[in-house]
């Protein structure tokens, strides 16, 4: 029971699972795309966006969990924040970090986020108890997602090239709204009395999946990353996320019917 | 690893500007008329759309703008000014052609619900407001107060990106641009969010009692942009 301003959001799967699905399937994705690139090949980028999966759903489910609380404000404007501070967090990491970039970056984006989250309720008393670990945990969630889609672009984490291939291009605002439409998008569909938390993470799952295959698309013109493999298993996954999300609101829903095609202008009159 | 107090102290006006530039949103955010979604369906004063959409589109505009007059001058004076007059634009245009949708297409008169006159024009509002609503459309008020807003948004857009691409580096230019743009676009999406969480999510503009409460979120965006721009002085001045 979680109607956007009911308090607490129930929970089949607890938090904190989600927490260490997401910080250790990102940082594991981030990692073994970058090595298993240099030791097997091109293809094996889309590793990367496999840990962005891992740090969507998170970020989904960090959404969730506040946003129950009601914001007063829309929910897209939470995925926002969140990848407006992990872009900057991700900047600063990768570009001061070298190999301990990724973690550099999550560690700032965890600071970044438990200061805005401190903030919200010390300054601006919003009084929602859980605003200080949402804040960190949607921080460090958008940096995951930002980190992973840009080695699925482009291969590698090394500054230079992310810069060279991803920021200077443009591609980066794909990232932020890819990103940020799979971890607001989420609850922002799914909200009201009868949501349940399955039903929302799968939609972050399949808005997860169309990222990872618009990363794919830009692999395809970058060297160091092979595009098609990931956008096959992006498919694959999409297709998983979107029937299982269609099961779930079948199973949620009091009667699905069929209305049959609309009536045409003869029949009407 | 890169001389941090060294690079801070050589940008510190920067890191100032920056945290200024943060705050000047922050503050804009609260002129703005923002509906959302309740005055989509033409049932509160303001514009059908969320703080967020809003000032990113304002403050977004105010960045392109001032980053076409930094390729033909260095003052400052006049890319701030730029800046401004761009997100004045945005703003005067999603608003007036908001209005045209509401009282020629929903076919509601524009109605303030929280002052019985307009401050600006003295006309009476409340006998135009439709039962069971807020208010709808946009009144001459609201109008005024979201150019202002456009304007000091804007110029705290372009505050952010113009300290940016000055702080000293070893990057070329179209680096230099894309790092800067990202940051900017990342500071100015984070201190849109803390005005509307302070706000509620709808203001009416400077004339709505909620606007009274922006010290709050001003002194809350000059912390997180103090935070984030030492972040991206950093960042782009070790490169």
């Amino acid at each position: 029971m979680s109607a956007g301003g009911s308090g607490a959001a129930a929970e089949a799967v607890p938090q904190n699972k989600i927490i260490a699905f997401g910080v250790a399937g990102g940082l594991i994705g981030i990692y073994a795309a970058y090595f298993l690139v240099d030791m097997v090949g091109q293809y094996m980028s889309f590793i990367g966006a496999l840990g962005a999966i891992c740090g969507m759903i998170w970020g989904a489910a960090a959404v969730r969990r506040v946003a129950s609380y009601g914001l007063g404000t829309g929910v897209p404007s939470i995925g926002m924040l969140a990848l407006g501070m992990g872009v900057i967090a991700t900047t600063f990491g990768l570009a001061v970090g070298g190999i301990a970039g990724p973690i550099i970056a999550l560690i700032s984006a965890a600071i970044i986020g438990l200061l805005i989250g401190s903030l919200a309720n010390k300054v601006l008393n919003m009084g929602i108890p859980i605003m200080e670990i949402s804040m960190t945990e949607i921080a460090t969630a958008g940096t995951i997602t930002i980190i992973g889609l840009t080695i699925a672009m482009t291969g590698t984490f090394d500054f230079p090239i992310v810069l060279k291939q991803v920021i200077s291009t443009g591609y980066i605002a794909v990232i932020f709204i890819a990103g940020g439409l799979a971890i607001l998008h989420p609850f922002n569909a799914n909200l009201g009395p009868d949501e349940k938390q399955d039903r929302t993470l799968i939609v972050a799952l399949e808005k997860g999946a169309l990222a990872m295959v618009v990363a794919g698309i830009v692999a395809t013109i970058n060297e160091g990353a092979s595009g098609s493999l990931t956008i096959l298993i992006g498919l694959a996954l999409w297709y998983i996320g979107f029937s299982g999300y269609y099961e779930r609101v079948k199973r949620d829903a009091y009667v699905v019917l069929g209305t049959g095609q609309l009536p045409t202008k003869e029949e009407l009159e | 690893m890169i001389d941090i107090v060294g690079i801070l102290m050589a940008n510190i006006i920067y890191v100032i500007a920056i945290t200024l530039g943060g705050a000047l949103i922050s503050w804009s955010v609260h002129f703005v008329p923002v509906g959302g979604a309740p005055a989509a369906m033409a049932q509160a004063t303001g514009i059908g759309t969320g703080t967020v959409q809003l000032a990113a589109g304002a403050g977004l505009t105010g960045l392109v703008t001032a980053g076409a007059m930094m390729q033909v001058t260095d003052n400052m004076g006049l890319i701030l000014a730029s800046g401004a007059v761009g997100a004045m634009i945005m703003m005067s245009v999603t608003m007036i052609v908001g209005a045209w949708v509401y009282t020629y297409g929903v076919g509601c008169p524009p109605a303030s619900a929280k002052v019985k006159y307009d401050p600006i024009t003295k006309d009476r509002q409340d006998l135009y407001v439709s039962q069971g609503t807020e208010g709808h459309g946009l009144p001459t008020v609201s109008f005024v107060s979201g150019v202002i807003g456009g304007a000091l948004g804007g110029i705290g857009g372009a505050l952010i990106y113009y300290s940016l691409m000055s702080i000293e580096n070893g990057l070329p230019l179209v680096d230099l641009v894309g790092m800067a743009s990202v940051f900017a676009v990342g500071i100015f999406f984070v201190n849109a969010v803390i005005p509307s969480y302070n706000i509620g999510g709808t203001i009416e503009g400077f004339h709505d009692p909620k606007f009274k409460r922006f010290p709050k979120a001003v002194l809350a965006s000059l912390i997180a942009t103090f935070f984030c721009s030492i972040i991206a002085v950093l960042s782009i001045g070790g490169l």
